[in-house]
C-alpha cells in the first residue's frame, strides 16, 4: 500500500538539493541545531539528568521539582543538584548522578563571593562562554534564546504563509477591481511603522511570545502577498488553466489542485529568507527592549547587555557568532533549495 | 504610457490619505501621549514640593491624590493639542495643515517638526550617499567578474562571503565591530559623527574626523546589501550571455570581451533598473537600528526616539516624508524601466 506518493519530479528536486553541498550541510547542521535545542533541558540545565540515591533511579530533568529534604538535605526547596553532586562525592557511599554538560539554567544567578559579574568563559566553573552582566551562563541564554527564535520564526513564518497565499492566490486569480483595492490596501499597510504599533501594543500589554508572533504576523503577510499574487497573475494566463477551465473545473480546484502546486517551489524558496527575517525582527526588537519579558532568555537582550558592557567582550562575540552561524545557515539551506527547485542551466563560452 | 504613470500619481493621495489616518487614529489610542505625560510631569513636581514644604500647603494635598491638573486645565491642553475633537475632524485640520507646508510643533522640543527633520536631513543624505555609491560601484564589476568566471573557485569564494555579509544584519555587524574595533584595539571611535573637539580641529582635520567616525557605520550599512545586487546582476549577465543574440555575435566572431559589454551589459542593468527608484527613499531615511548603535543622529534614530518618547507631531512629519519618498520612489523605478527598457510599455494594467 503506498502511503505517501512523491511525485520523481519531488524525488529529483530533493537528489538536485542533495547535490547542492553547501546548502545540504547547512540543512543538516540547521536540522540538528534544532533537534537539540528541542532537548536542551538535558544538555544545559542545572537540574542533573539521572541520580542513584539509596538504591533508586530518579530522572529530576522533565520530572517535577524534587525538595532537598528526599536527598537528606536540610530544606525544602529544590535541590541545588551542584552541591550534591559534591556532597555525593565525599560521602563515598555509592550514591551518584550525572550533571548535564553545562550545569546552569538560563535564569540562575551564578554570584561569587568579593566578586562582581560578569565573569569571563571558564572552564573549571563550567560556564564555558561566561556569565552575563548578572551572573547567568551565556551558553545556556544562548541555546535557549535559539529555541525561542528559532520556534517563533517558524509559527510566524506559518501564519504570514497561510495568509499571504491565500489573499494572494485570489487577488491573482480574480484580478480587477478587487486586485485593485487590496493593492492599495497592501501599500498602505506596508507603510504603516511596524514598531510604532510594537511599542504601543507592549506599552498596554507585556507582550509573550505569542502575543509577539501575533503583531509580527499582522504586518509579516504582506510580501507573501505580493509573491502569490504576481505568481498567480502569471500561472493563470498559462494553457493548462485554460485547459482546466474548458474541463469545467471550478475556481476553488483550479487555484488548490493546478496553480498552488505549480507555485510550491517560490513557496519553498521564500521560507528559509523568512525564518532568518523573523529571526533577525526578534533580535531587534529584543534589543530594543520591546520584545519579550525581561527573564526570558533572548538575543536581542544579550546584545544590548554586550552593547552597554563593552569591555565583557565574551558577551557580545557569544551571541554574534550564534547569531551568524544560525543565520548563515539558514541562508546558505535557502540558497541550496533555490538552486534545487530552479536551476539554471547556462551557456558558458570556454 | 503619460495616461498611465499621471494615474499611478493620483493613486498616491487615496494611499497617502489611508497611511496616514491609520497612525494618525493609532496615535489617539495609545495611553502615554503628550497630556499624560503632563500631568505625570505635574505629579513628580507636586510630589517633590509636598514633601519639601512639609505640611505647610493644605489646598495642595488635596487635589495630589489623585490629579494634579483641573478638569479646565486638562481641556485646556488637550485644546492645544487638537484632542478635543472627534478623530476625523482633527485629521482633517491636521491635513489641511500639511498641505499649507505646516507639520505643526514638536511636543517635546516645542520646535517646528519641519525645523527637526531639516537638520537632520544632512546625516541621512550623507550616509545614504555613500551607500549607494559603495553598493553600485561594487555590486556590478563584481556581478560581471562572477558571471564571466561562473563556478570557478573566485565566484564560490565571493558567494561564501556575499552570503555571509547578508545574513548578518548591519546593526549586529555594528555591535560586534564596535566591541572589536572601538573597545578592544581602540583604532574606531565609538560612535557619533564627529570628536568632542570637533570645532577647534582645522578643514582637513574636520574631514579626517568625519571620515574616521564613518568608517564603521558605513561598513554595517553596507555589508547586507552587496549579495541581492551583485547576484542579480551575475543571473541576468549569464541569462544573456545564454541569449541567442549573444551566440550570433559570438558565432560571426566578436571577441567575447566585446560580447559581453557590447551586447550583454546593456540588456543585463535592466533589472537594476528596477530598484533604483526606491534609493530616494532608502538614502532619506537611514537605518535606525544602526543610527542607535552607531549614536548617529540621523533620520532613523529621531524616528525611532519620537515613536518611543510618543513625540506624536514628529511622527507624523516623518511619516508624511517618508511615504511620499516611497511611493514617488516606487513611480521613479517603473520610469527607469521604462527608460532603459523599449520593450516596456505601461498601457495595460
Amino acid at each position: 500500500m503506498k502511503t505517501m506518493i512523491i511525485s520523481s519530479l519531488t524525488k529529483k528536486r530533493w537528489e538536485r538539493f542533495k547535490s547542492v553541498k553547501r546548502g545540504f550541510v547547512s540543512f543538516i547542521i540547521l536540522a540538528l541545531m534544532i533537534f537539540l535545542s528541542v532537548f536542551a533541558e538535558l544538555l544545559i540545565n542545572n537540574r542533573a539528568i539521572i541520580v542513584y540515591y539509596n538504591g533508586h533511579l530518579l530522572f529530576p530533568t522533565y520530572s517535577e521539582m524534587i525538595p532537598g529534604k528526599k536527598f537528606g538535605l536540610d530544606y525544602d526547596y529544590e535541590t541545588n543538584y551542584r552541591a550534591l553532586e559534591k556532597k555525593f562525592r565525599k560521602e563515598k557511599n555509592g550514591n551518584w548522578l550525572i550533571m548535564p554538560p553545562v550545569p546552569y539554567n538560563p535564569f540562575e544567578n551564578d554570584l561569587k563571593k568579593g566578586k562582581y559579574p560578569p565573569f569571563p568563559p571558564s572552564f573549571k566553573d563550567r560556564h564555558f562562554l561566561g556569565t552575563d552582566n548578572v551572573g547567568r551562563d551565556i551558553l545556556a541564554r544562548v541555546v535557549y534564546g535559539f529555541r525561542t527564535a528559532i520556534f517563533f520564526s517558524l509559527i510566524l513564518l506559518f501564519l504570514n504563509y497561510s495568509m499571504g497565499i491565500s489573499l494572494g492566490c485570489i487577488m491573482g486569480y480574480f484580478g480587477g477591481k478587487f486586485d485593485l483595492f487590496f493593492q492599495r490596501i497592501l501599500e498602505i499597510w506596508s507603510n504603516i511603522p511596524f514598531l510604532y504599533v510594537v511599542i504601543i501594543i507592549s506599552s498596554i500589554v507585556v507582550p509573550n511570545i505569542m502575543i509577539l508572533v501575533l503583531i509580527m504576523a499582522f504586518f509579516g503577510w504582506i510580501q507573501m502577498t505580493w509573491v502569490m499574487r504576481t505568481m498567480t497573475y502569471k500561472e493563470k494566463e498559462r494553457d493548462y488553466v485554460l485547459a482546466a477551465r474548458s474541463l469545467g473545473a471550478s475556481d476553488l480546484r483550479i487555484i488548490f489542485h493546478h496553480i498552488i502546486p505549480n507555485t510550491v517551489s517560490v513557496i519553498v524558496t521564500y521560507a528559509p529568507f523568512a525564518i532568518s527575517g523573523g529571526i533577525v525582527a526578534l533580535t531587534s526588537l529584543d534589543y530594543l527592549g520591546f520584545g519579550l519579558p525581561a527573564p526570558t532568555p533572548s538575543w536581542g537582550e544579550l546584545l544590548l547587555q554586550g552593547w552597554t558592557n563593552m569591555d565583557a567582550w565574551w558577551i557580545s562575540s557569544s551571541v554574534v557568532a550564534a547569531l551568524v552561524i544560525t543565520l548563515v545557515v539558514v541562508t546558505f539551506t535557502g540558497e541550496g533549495i533555490r538552486e534545487a527547485l530552479d536551476p539554471k542551466m547556462h551557456t558558458i563560452y570556454e | 504610457m503619460i495616461a498611465y504613470f499621471i494615474r499611478r500619481l493620483i493613486l498616491i493621495v487615496p494611499t497617502f490619505i489611508g497611511i496616514t489616518i491609520m497612525v494618525f487614529a493609532i496615535t489617539r489610542f495609545v495611553p502615554g501621549g503628550p497630556i499624560e505625560r503632563i500631568i505625570a510631569n505635574a505629579r513628580q513636581m507636586q510630589a517633590m514640593h509636598s514633601s519639601a514644604g512639609g505640611s505647610t500647603g493644605g489646598t495642595g494635598s488635596v487635589a495630589g491624590a489623585g490629579q494634579p491638573l483641573s478638569v479646565e486645565q486638562i481641556n485646556r491642553l488637550k485644546k492645544y493639542y487638537g484632542f478635543d475633537e472627534p478623530l476625523l475632524k482633527s485629521y482633517f485640520s491636521w491635513l489641511s495643515k500639511v498641505l499649507h507646508g505646516n507639520l505643526g510643533r514638536s511636543t517635546r522640543y516645542y520646535d517646528p517638526v519641519w525645523d527637526i527633520i531639516k537638520a537632520r536631513i544632512p546625516i541621512s543624505l550623507y550616509f545614504g550617499i555613500l551607500t549607494m555609491i559603495l553598493i553600485y560601484g561594487v555590486c556590478i564589476p563584481l556581478g560581471i567578474a562572477k558571471a564571466v568566471r561562473h563556478n570557478s573557485g573566485f565566484d564560490n569564494i565571493s558567494s561564501v562571503i556575499i552570503f555571509t555579509g547578508y545574513a548578518i544584519p548591519g546593526w549586529v555587524a555594528g555591535v560586534i565591530m564596535l566591541v572589536v574595533f572601538s573597545s578592544r584595539f581602540d583604532i574606531f571611535p565609538l560612535g557619533g559623527l564627529t570628536s568632542d573637539l570637533f570645532s577647534d580641529l582645522s578643514l582637513i582635520g574636520k574631514i579626517k574626523d568625519i571620515a574616521w567616525h564613518t568608517v564603521l557605520p558605513l561598513l554595517s550599512y553596507v555589508i547586507g546589501s552587496f549579495s541581492v545586487m551583485t547576484l542579480l546582476m551575475k543571473n541576468t549577465l549569464m541569462d544573456n550571455l545564454s541569449a541567442d543574440y549573444v551566440r550570433t555575435a559570438i558565432a560571426k566572431g566578436l571577441p567575447f570581451k566585446k560580447a559581453v559589454f557590447r551586447h550583454a551589459m546593456q540588456n543585463s542593468l535592466i533589472p537594476i533598473a528596477t530598484g533604483f527608484g526606491n534609493n530616494i527613499s532608502i538614502i532619506l531615511s537611514g537605518s535606525f537600528l544602526i543610527e542607535k548603535v552607531f549614536n548617529i543622529n540621523g533620520m532613523g534614530l529621531l524616528g525611532y526616539e519620537s515613536v518611543v518618547d510618543r513625540d506624536y507631531p514628529v511622527v507624523m512629519g516623518i511619516l508624511v516624508i517618508s511615504s511620499l519618498l516611497f511611493m514617488i520612489g516606487n513611480i521613479l523605478s517603473d520610469i527607469c524601466v521604462a527608460i532603459v527598457d523599449p520593450r516596456v510599455r505601461f498601457n495595460k494594467h
